[in-house]
């Protein structure tokens, strides 16, 4: 190992230690304990000693340094826990749960990317034209509508008016298209537009005009000097996107009733269950920090001259 | 084996065969039903199982709540007090696991005394249980803390009646688990051990946790039930066909009071509030429920009977009588301070944002200003008391017992008097009533406690929600109630 790929997992590891030990504290500031939901939750007379055996088995008793560094020992050593709502192992709910939204998480954004990046390239060939304008109405789209309503838009449509799919009670496959699509829908739009910049950039260089003069059509010399930048462009946009891909999942999952991570995490929220909030903090920052990583690195592969 | 044991294996076996011939001659047609919550897992000792489990027929408890709001036996035939603190359960005869075991002293006991050592719910109203099998049919039971009313604590969620296969828990309810997908579905097939099998279907419960969602389900035909589904989407419905039913459930609607503010330590100001609100318009306002006659559902036999006055005259009087006189821009004031209250909802029952600017509408109409508040978190705000009026939801009598609202939420110093509210002769009379064993004595003194409250109004009683289900021609015959506590029973059946 290099002095500098050490340097980078040691910054990587006290960036991601920093924030799930910042979001440790903050969770627990939220506003309602998690024994009082429960209770109230449950219809349970909540005297103190309930409160107190409930507080002791989800180990809230301790001094909050103490609870820290025993979730931190038990996350390292894959010992999540058990979920304070249902009592079943924190790390078997998510193993189950996560075929789920990476299905739809990578699904919509292979679909956007790919679709994005098609879009885009005939976005900045003709502006103004049909992709163009197709586009930037996508990208309206995906800023100005409520997700929850398109999707439930999609379900209408699909599953009830012309029946093509059984949204809830089909295959895996079934049950994961229409989420997909949605999360594929309001990404696709940004992408294309991300991509668009990237070539439209080239489409003002001195060798793109060069390579016209040599005779190349538009399309090809746009294709043939314009896709690294448009690439480039998409990459530097698309790691942010990334990075949500399994918390930008939540809505698509609660409409089409999906069992997956971001669904479940949604109510983990509303009963403060801070045994499945915590372990998936510390999943998204080690996630957000690898792909920010992982796309810099790219970034630099497809242009070394960037910093 | 003891003769007992045999006589149940040969029960067992022909329950089973019968079941067994009848499915083979006439399959009833599998279904599919839709709710918003699911089992989290199958161990009923675990977190709120139990309640899941139970609702969804696949466990029962000793005591369950009937059709009526009564507690009645279930697995239990009998609860008897005994002189020594101490009671003694009979087990009701001929009832089997789903696997073809008997349900005997020895299998419950063990299953219950499991479920008190883990969960911490089991021990909240009585505290630790200890159940004791005598013979294979009777148990003694032990409470930490005495009580008149353990059949109704055995009705409680938290006591599902199992028997540990391994690491599976075997059930005794009307349908057994086929195929379990946590937070999704649950496969379920007749319990072959439970009388009647013959007539039920498969049943595929799936989770559909946003209503809108549901209602599409349904109105495409993928769920034959689907259970509480939100009030806008009927209309909706209504053009794609099946049928809705609408039901009472006992999630009451009501508004505290707080008895330690200035203006709401005085009786007559609530009594004001509360006469001025009208519970008809609260019922237009949700489409749906009816009002509310007091503290419970009309179908609970503690209910309080008559209907809560509306007489805006009355209450304007009170106002005038407590001294808070009407000036021209339309407020009360007394002393130069103006009659200004808070009320909070939340948003977890939108029902109860509804109602903000209706009570709003009311009150102004009294002379009293009103400023509405949302908040996330309702348990803070109303332990913190940093409120003059909340808008809550809450079902009054889980386990067909009246003791546990009125106690928690009025006696003094309870751990959930909101209100703050006092009285020295109401908690006398809860008092009584927990030293109370006989049902009707029981439920004079829960009448006589709801009138009490009604007298100095700590709280108004505001509306008796209703839930709605949509049934496809299959379940036709299916009628909701029970709120979402039994919601497949035995009677699930398929129309022929």
């Amino acid at each position: 190992m290099t002095a500098a790929t050490a340097q980078l997992l040691g910054r990587l590891a006290l960036s991601w230690l920093a924030v799930v030990a910042a979001a440790f504290v903050l969770v627990r500031l939220m506003p309602s304990d998690p024994v009082e939901v429960f209770l109230a939750h449950v219809n349970v007379r909540s005297g103190p000693e309930i409160v107190a055996a409930y507080r002791a088995q989800w180990g809230l008793d301790e001094p909050l340094a103490a609870q820290f560094l025993h979730w931190l020992g038990g996350f390292v050593t894959f010992d999540w826990g058990v979920s304070f709502e249902t009592g079943r192992p924190v790390a078997a709910d998510f193993a189950a749960r996560l075929p789920y939204s990476a299905a739809i998480g990578f699904g919509g954004m292979v679909l956007a990317v790919t679709g994005g990046f098609a879009l885009g390239f005939f976005a900045a060939h003709r502006p103004g034209g049909l992709a163009d304008a197709l586009s930037r109405g996508l990208a309206v789209a995906g800023q100005a509508l409520p997700a929850f309503a398109a999707g439930l838009v999609l379900l209408w449509v699909l599953g009830v008016q012309l029946r093509w799919i059984d949204v809830f009670g089909g295959g895996s496959v079934e049950r994961v298209l229409l989420p997909t699509l949605l999360v594929a829908f309001f990404s696709l739009g940004p992408m294309s537009r991300l991509t668009r910049a990237g070539f439209a950039e080239v489409k003002r260089s001195p060798y793109y005009r060069t390579a016209l003069a040599k005779g190349r059509s538009q399309a090809g010399a746009l294709w043939h000097h314009g896709r690294a930048a448009g690439v480039l462009t998409l990459v530097a946009g698309l790691a942010p996107e990334l990075a949500w891909i399994i918390g930008g999942t939540a809505v698509a999952e609660i409409v089409f009733g999906v069992p997956g991570v971001s669904e479940r995490v949604v109510q983990a929220v509303n009963h403060r269950d801070y045994a499945i909030l915590q372990p998936y903090i510390a999943l998204v920052a080690l996630w957000v920090a690898l792909v920010l990583q992982g796309a810099r690195i790219l970034r630099r592969t497809l242009d070394p001259r960037l910093p | 084996m003891t003769s007992s044991h045999l006589s149940r294996r040969l029960a067992a076996a022909a329950i089973a065969a019968g079941a067994l011939t009848a499915s083979a001659a006439s399959h009833a047609e599998d279904v599919t039903i839709g709710q918003t919550f699911l089992a989290s897992g199958l161990d009923a000792a675990e977190g709120s199982n139990g309640w899941a489990l139970v609702s969804h027929g696949i466990a029962e408890q000793l005591f369950r709540v009937s059709r009526e709001g009564e507690v009645v036996a279930n697995l239990a035939a009998s609860a008897t007090p005994n002189d020594d603190g101490t009671w003694t359960v009979e087990l009701a005869p001929d009832r089997f696991f789903s696997d073809g075991a008997p349900v005997t002293a020895e299998a419950v006991a063990a299953a219950l005394n499991r479920t008190g050592e883990a969960n911490p719910s089991a021990r909240a109203t009585a505290g630790r249980l200890s159940f004791t099998a005598v013979d294979d049919d009777t148990l003694t039971v032990r409470t930490e803390h005495s009580t008149t009313i353990l059949p109704s604590i055995l009705a409680e969620w938290a006591f599902p009646v199992y028997r540990m296969e391994g690491d599976a828990p075997i059930y005794t309810g009307p349908f057994a688990v086929k195929s379990f997908q946590p937070g999704a579905s649950i496969e379920m097939t007749p319990n072959a051990h439970y009388a009647g099998a013959e007539a039920r279907p498969d049943v595929t419960l799936r989770r559909i946790a946003d209503g809108q969602s549901l209602a599409l389900a349904f109105a495409s035909g993928e769920v034959d039930m689907a259970f509480n589904l939100p009030v806008e989407t009927l209309s909706m419905l209504q053009t794609t066909g099946g049928r809705i039913v609408s039901f009472p459930v006992a999630y009451q609607y009501m508004m505290w009071m707080n008895t330690r503010t200035p203006a709401l330590s005085d009786t007559r100001v609530r009594r004001a509030i509360d006469l001025a609100v009208s519970r008809e318009d609260l019922v237009t306002a949700a489409q749906a429920g009816v009002p509310a006659t007091g503290a419970f559902a009309e179908s609970y036999p503690f209910a309080a009977g008559g209907s809560l006055s509306h007489d805006l005259d009355a209450a304007a009087a009170l106002l005038d009588e407590a001294g808070w006189t009407l000036g021209e821009d339309g407020v009360r004031t007394r002393g130069g301070e103006p009659l200004e209250l808070v009320l909070y909802a939340y948003p977890q029952r939108p029902d109860l944002v509804t109602f903000q600017p209706v009570i709003r509408a009311a009150l102004a109409g009294i002379g009293i200003a009103v400023t509405t508040q949302v908040t996330e978190s309702p348990g803070d705000v109303a332990t913190s008391g940093e409120f003059d009026l909340f808008l809550w939801a809450q079902h009054t009598a889980p386990a067909g017992d009246p003791g546990l609202f009125l106690s928690l939420f009025f006696e003094t110093g309870a751990a959930r008097n909101y209100s703050g509210w006092s009285n020295a002769a109401y908690d006398s009379l809860i008092a009584d009533l927990r030293a109370e064993g006989d049902p009707q004595a029981r439920i004079d003194l829960a009448r006589r406690a709801q009138e009490m409250i009604a007298a100095e109004a700590p709280v108004a009683f505001l509306v008796t929600p209703e839930w709605h289900v949509g049934l496809s021609p299959a379940l036709a015959g299916y009628e909701p109630w029970g709120s979402d506590y039994y919601v497949i029973r035995p009677d699930l059946v398929t129309a022929r």
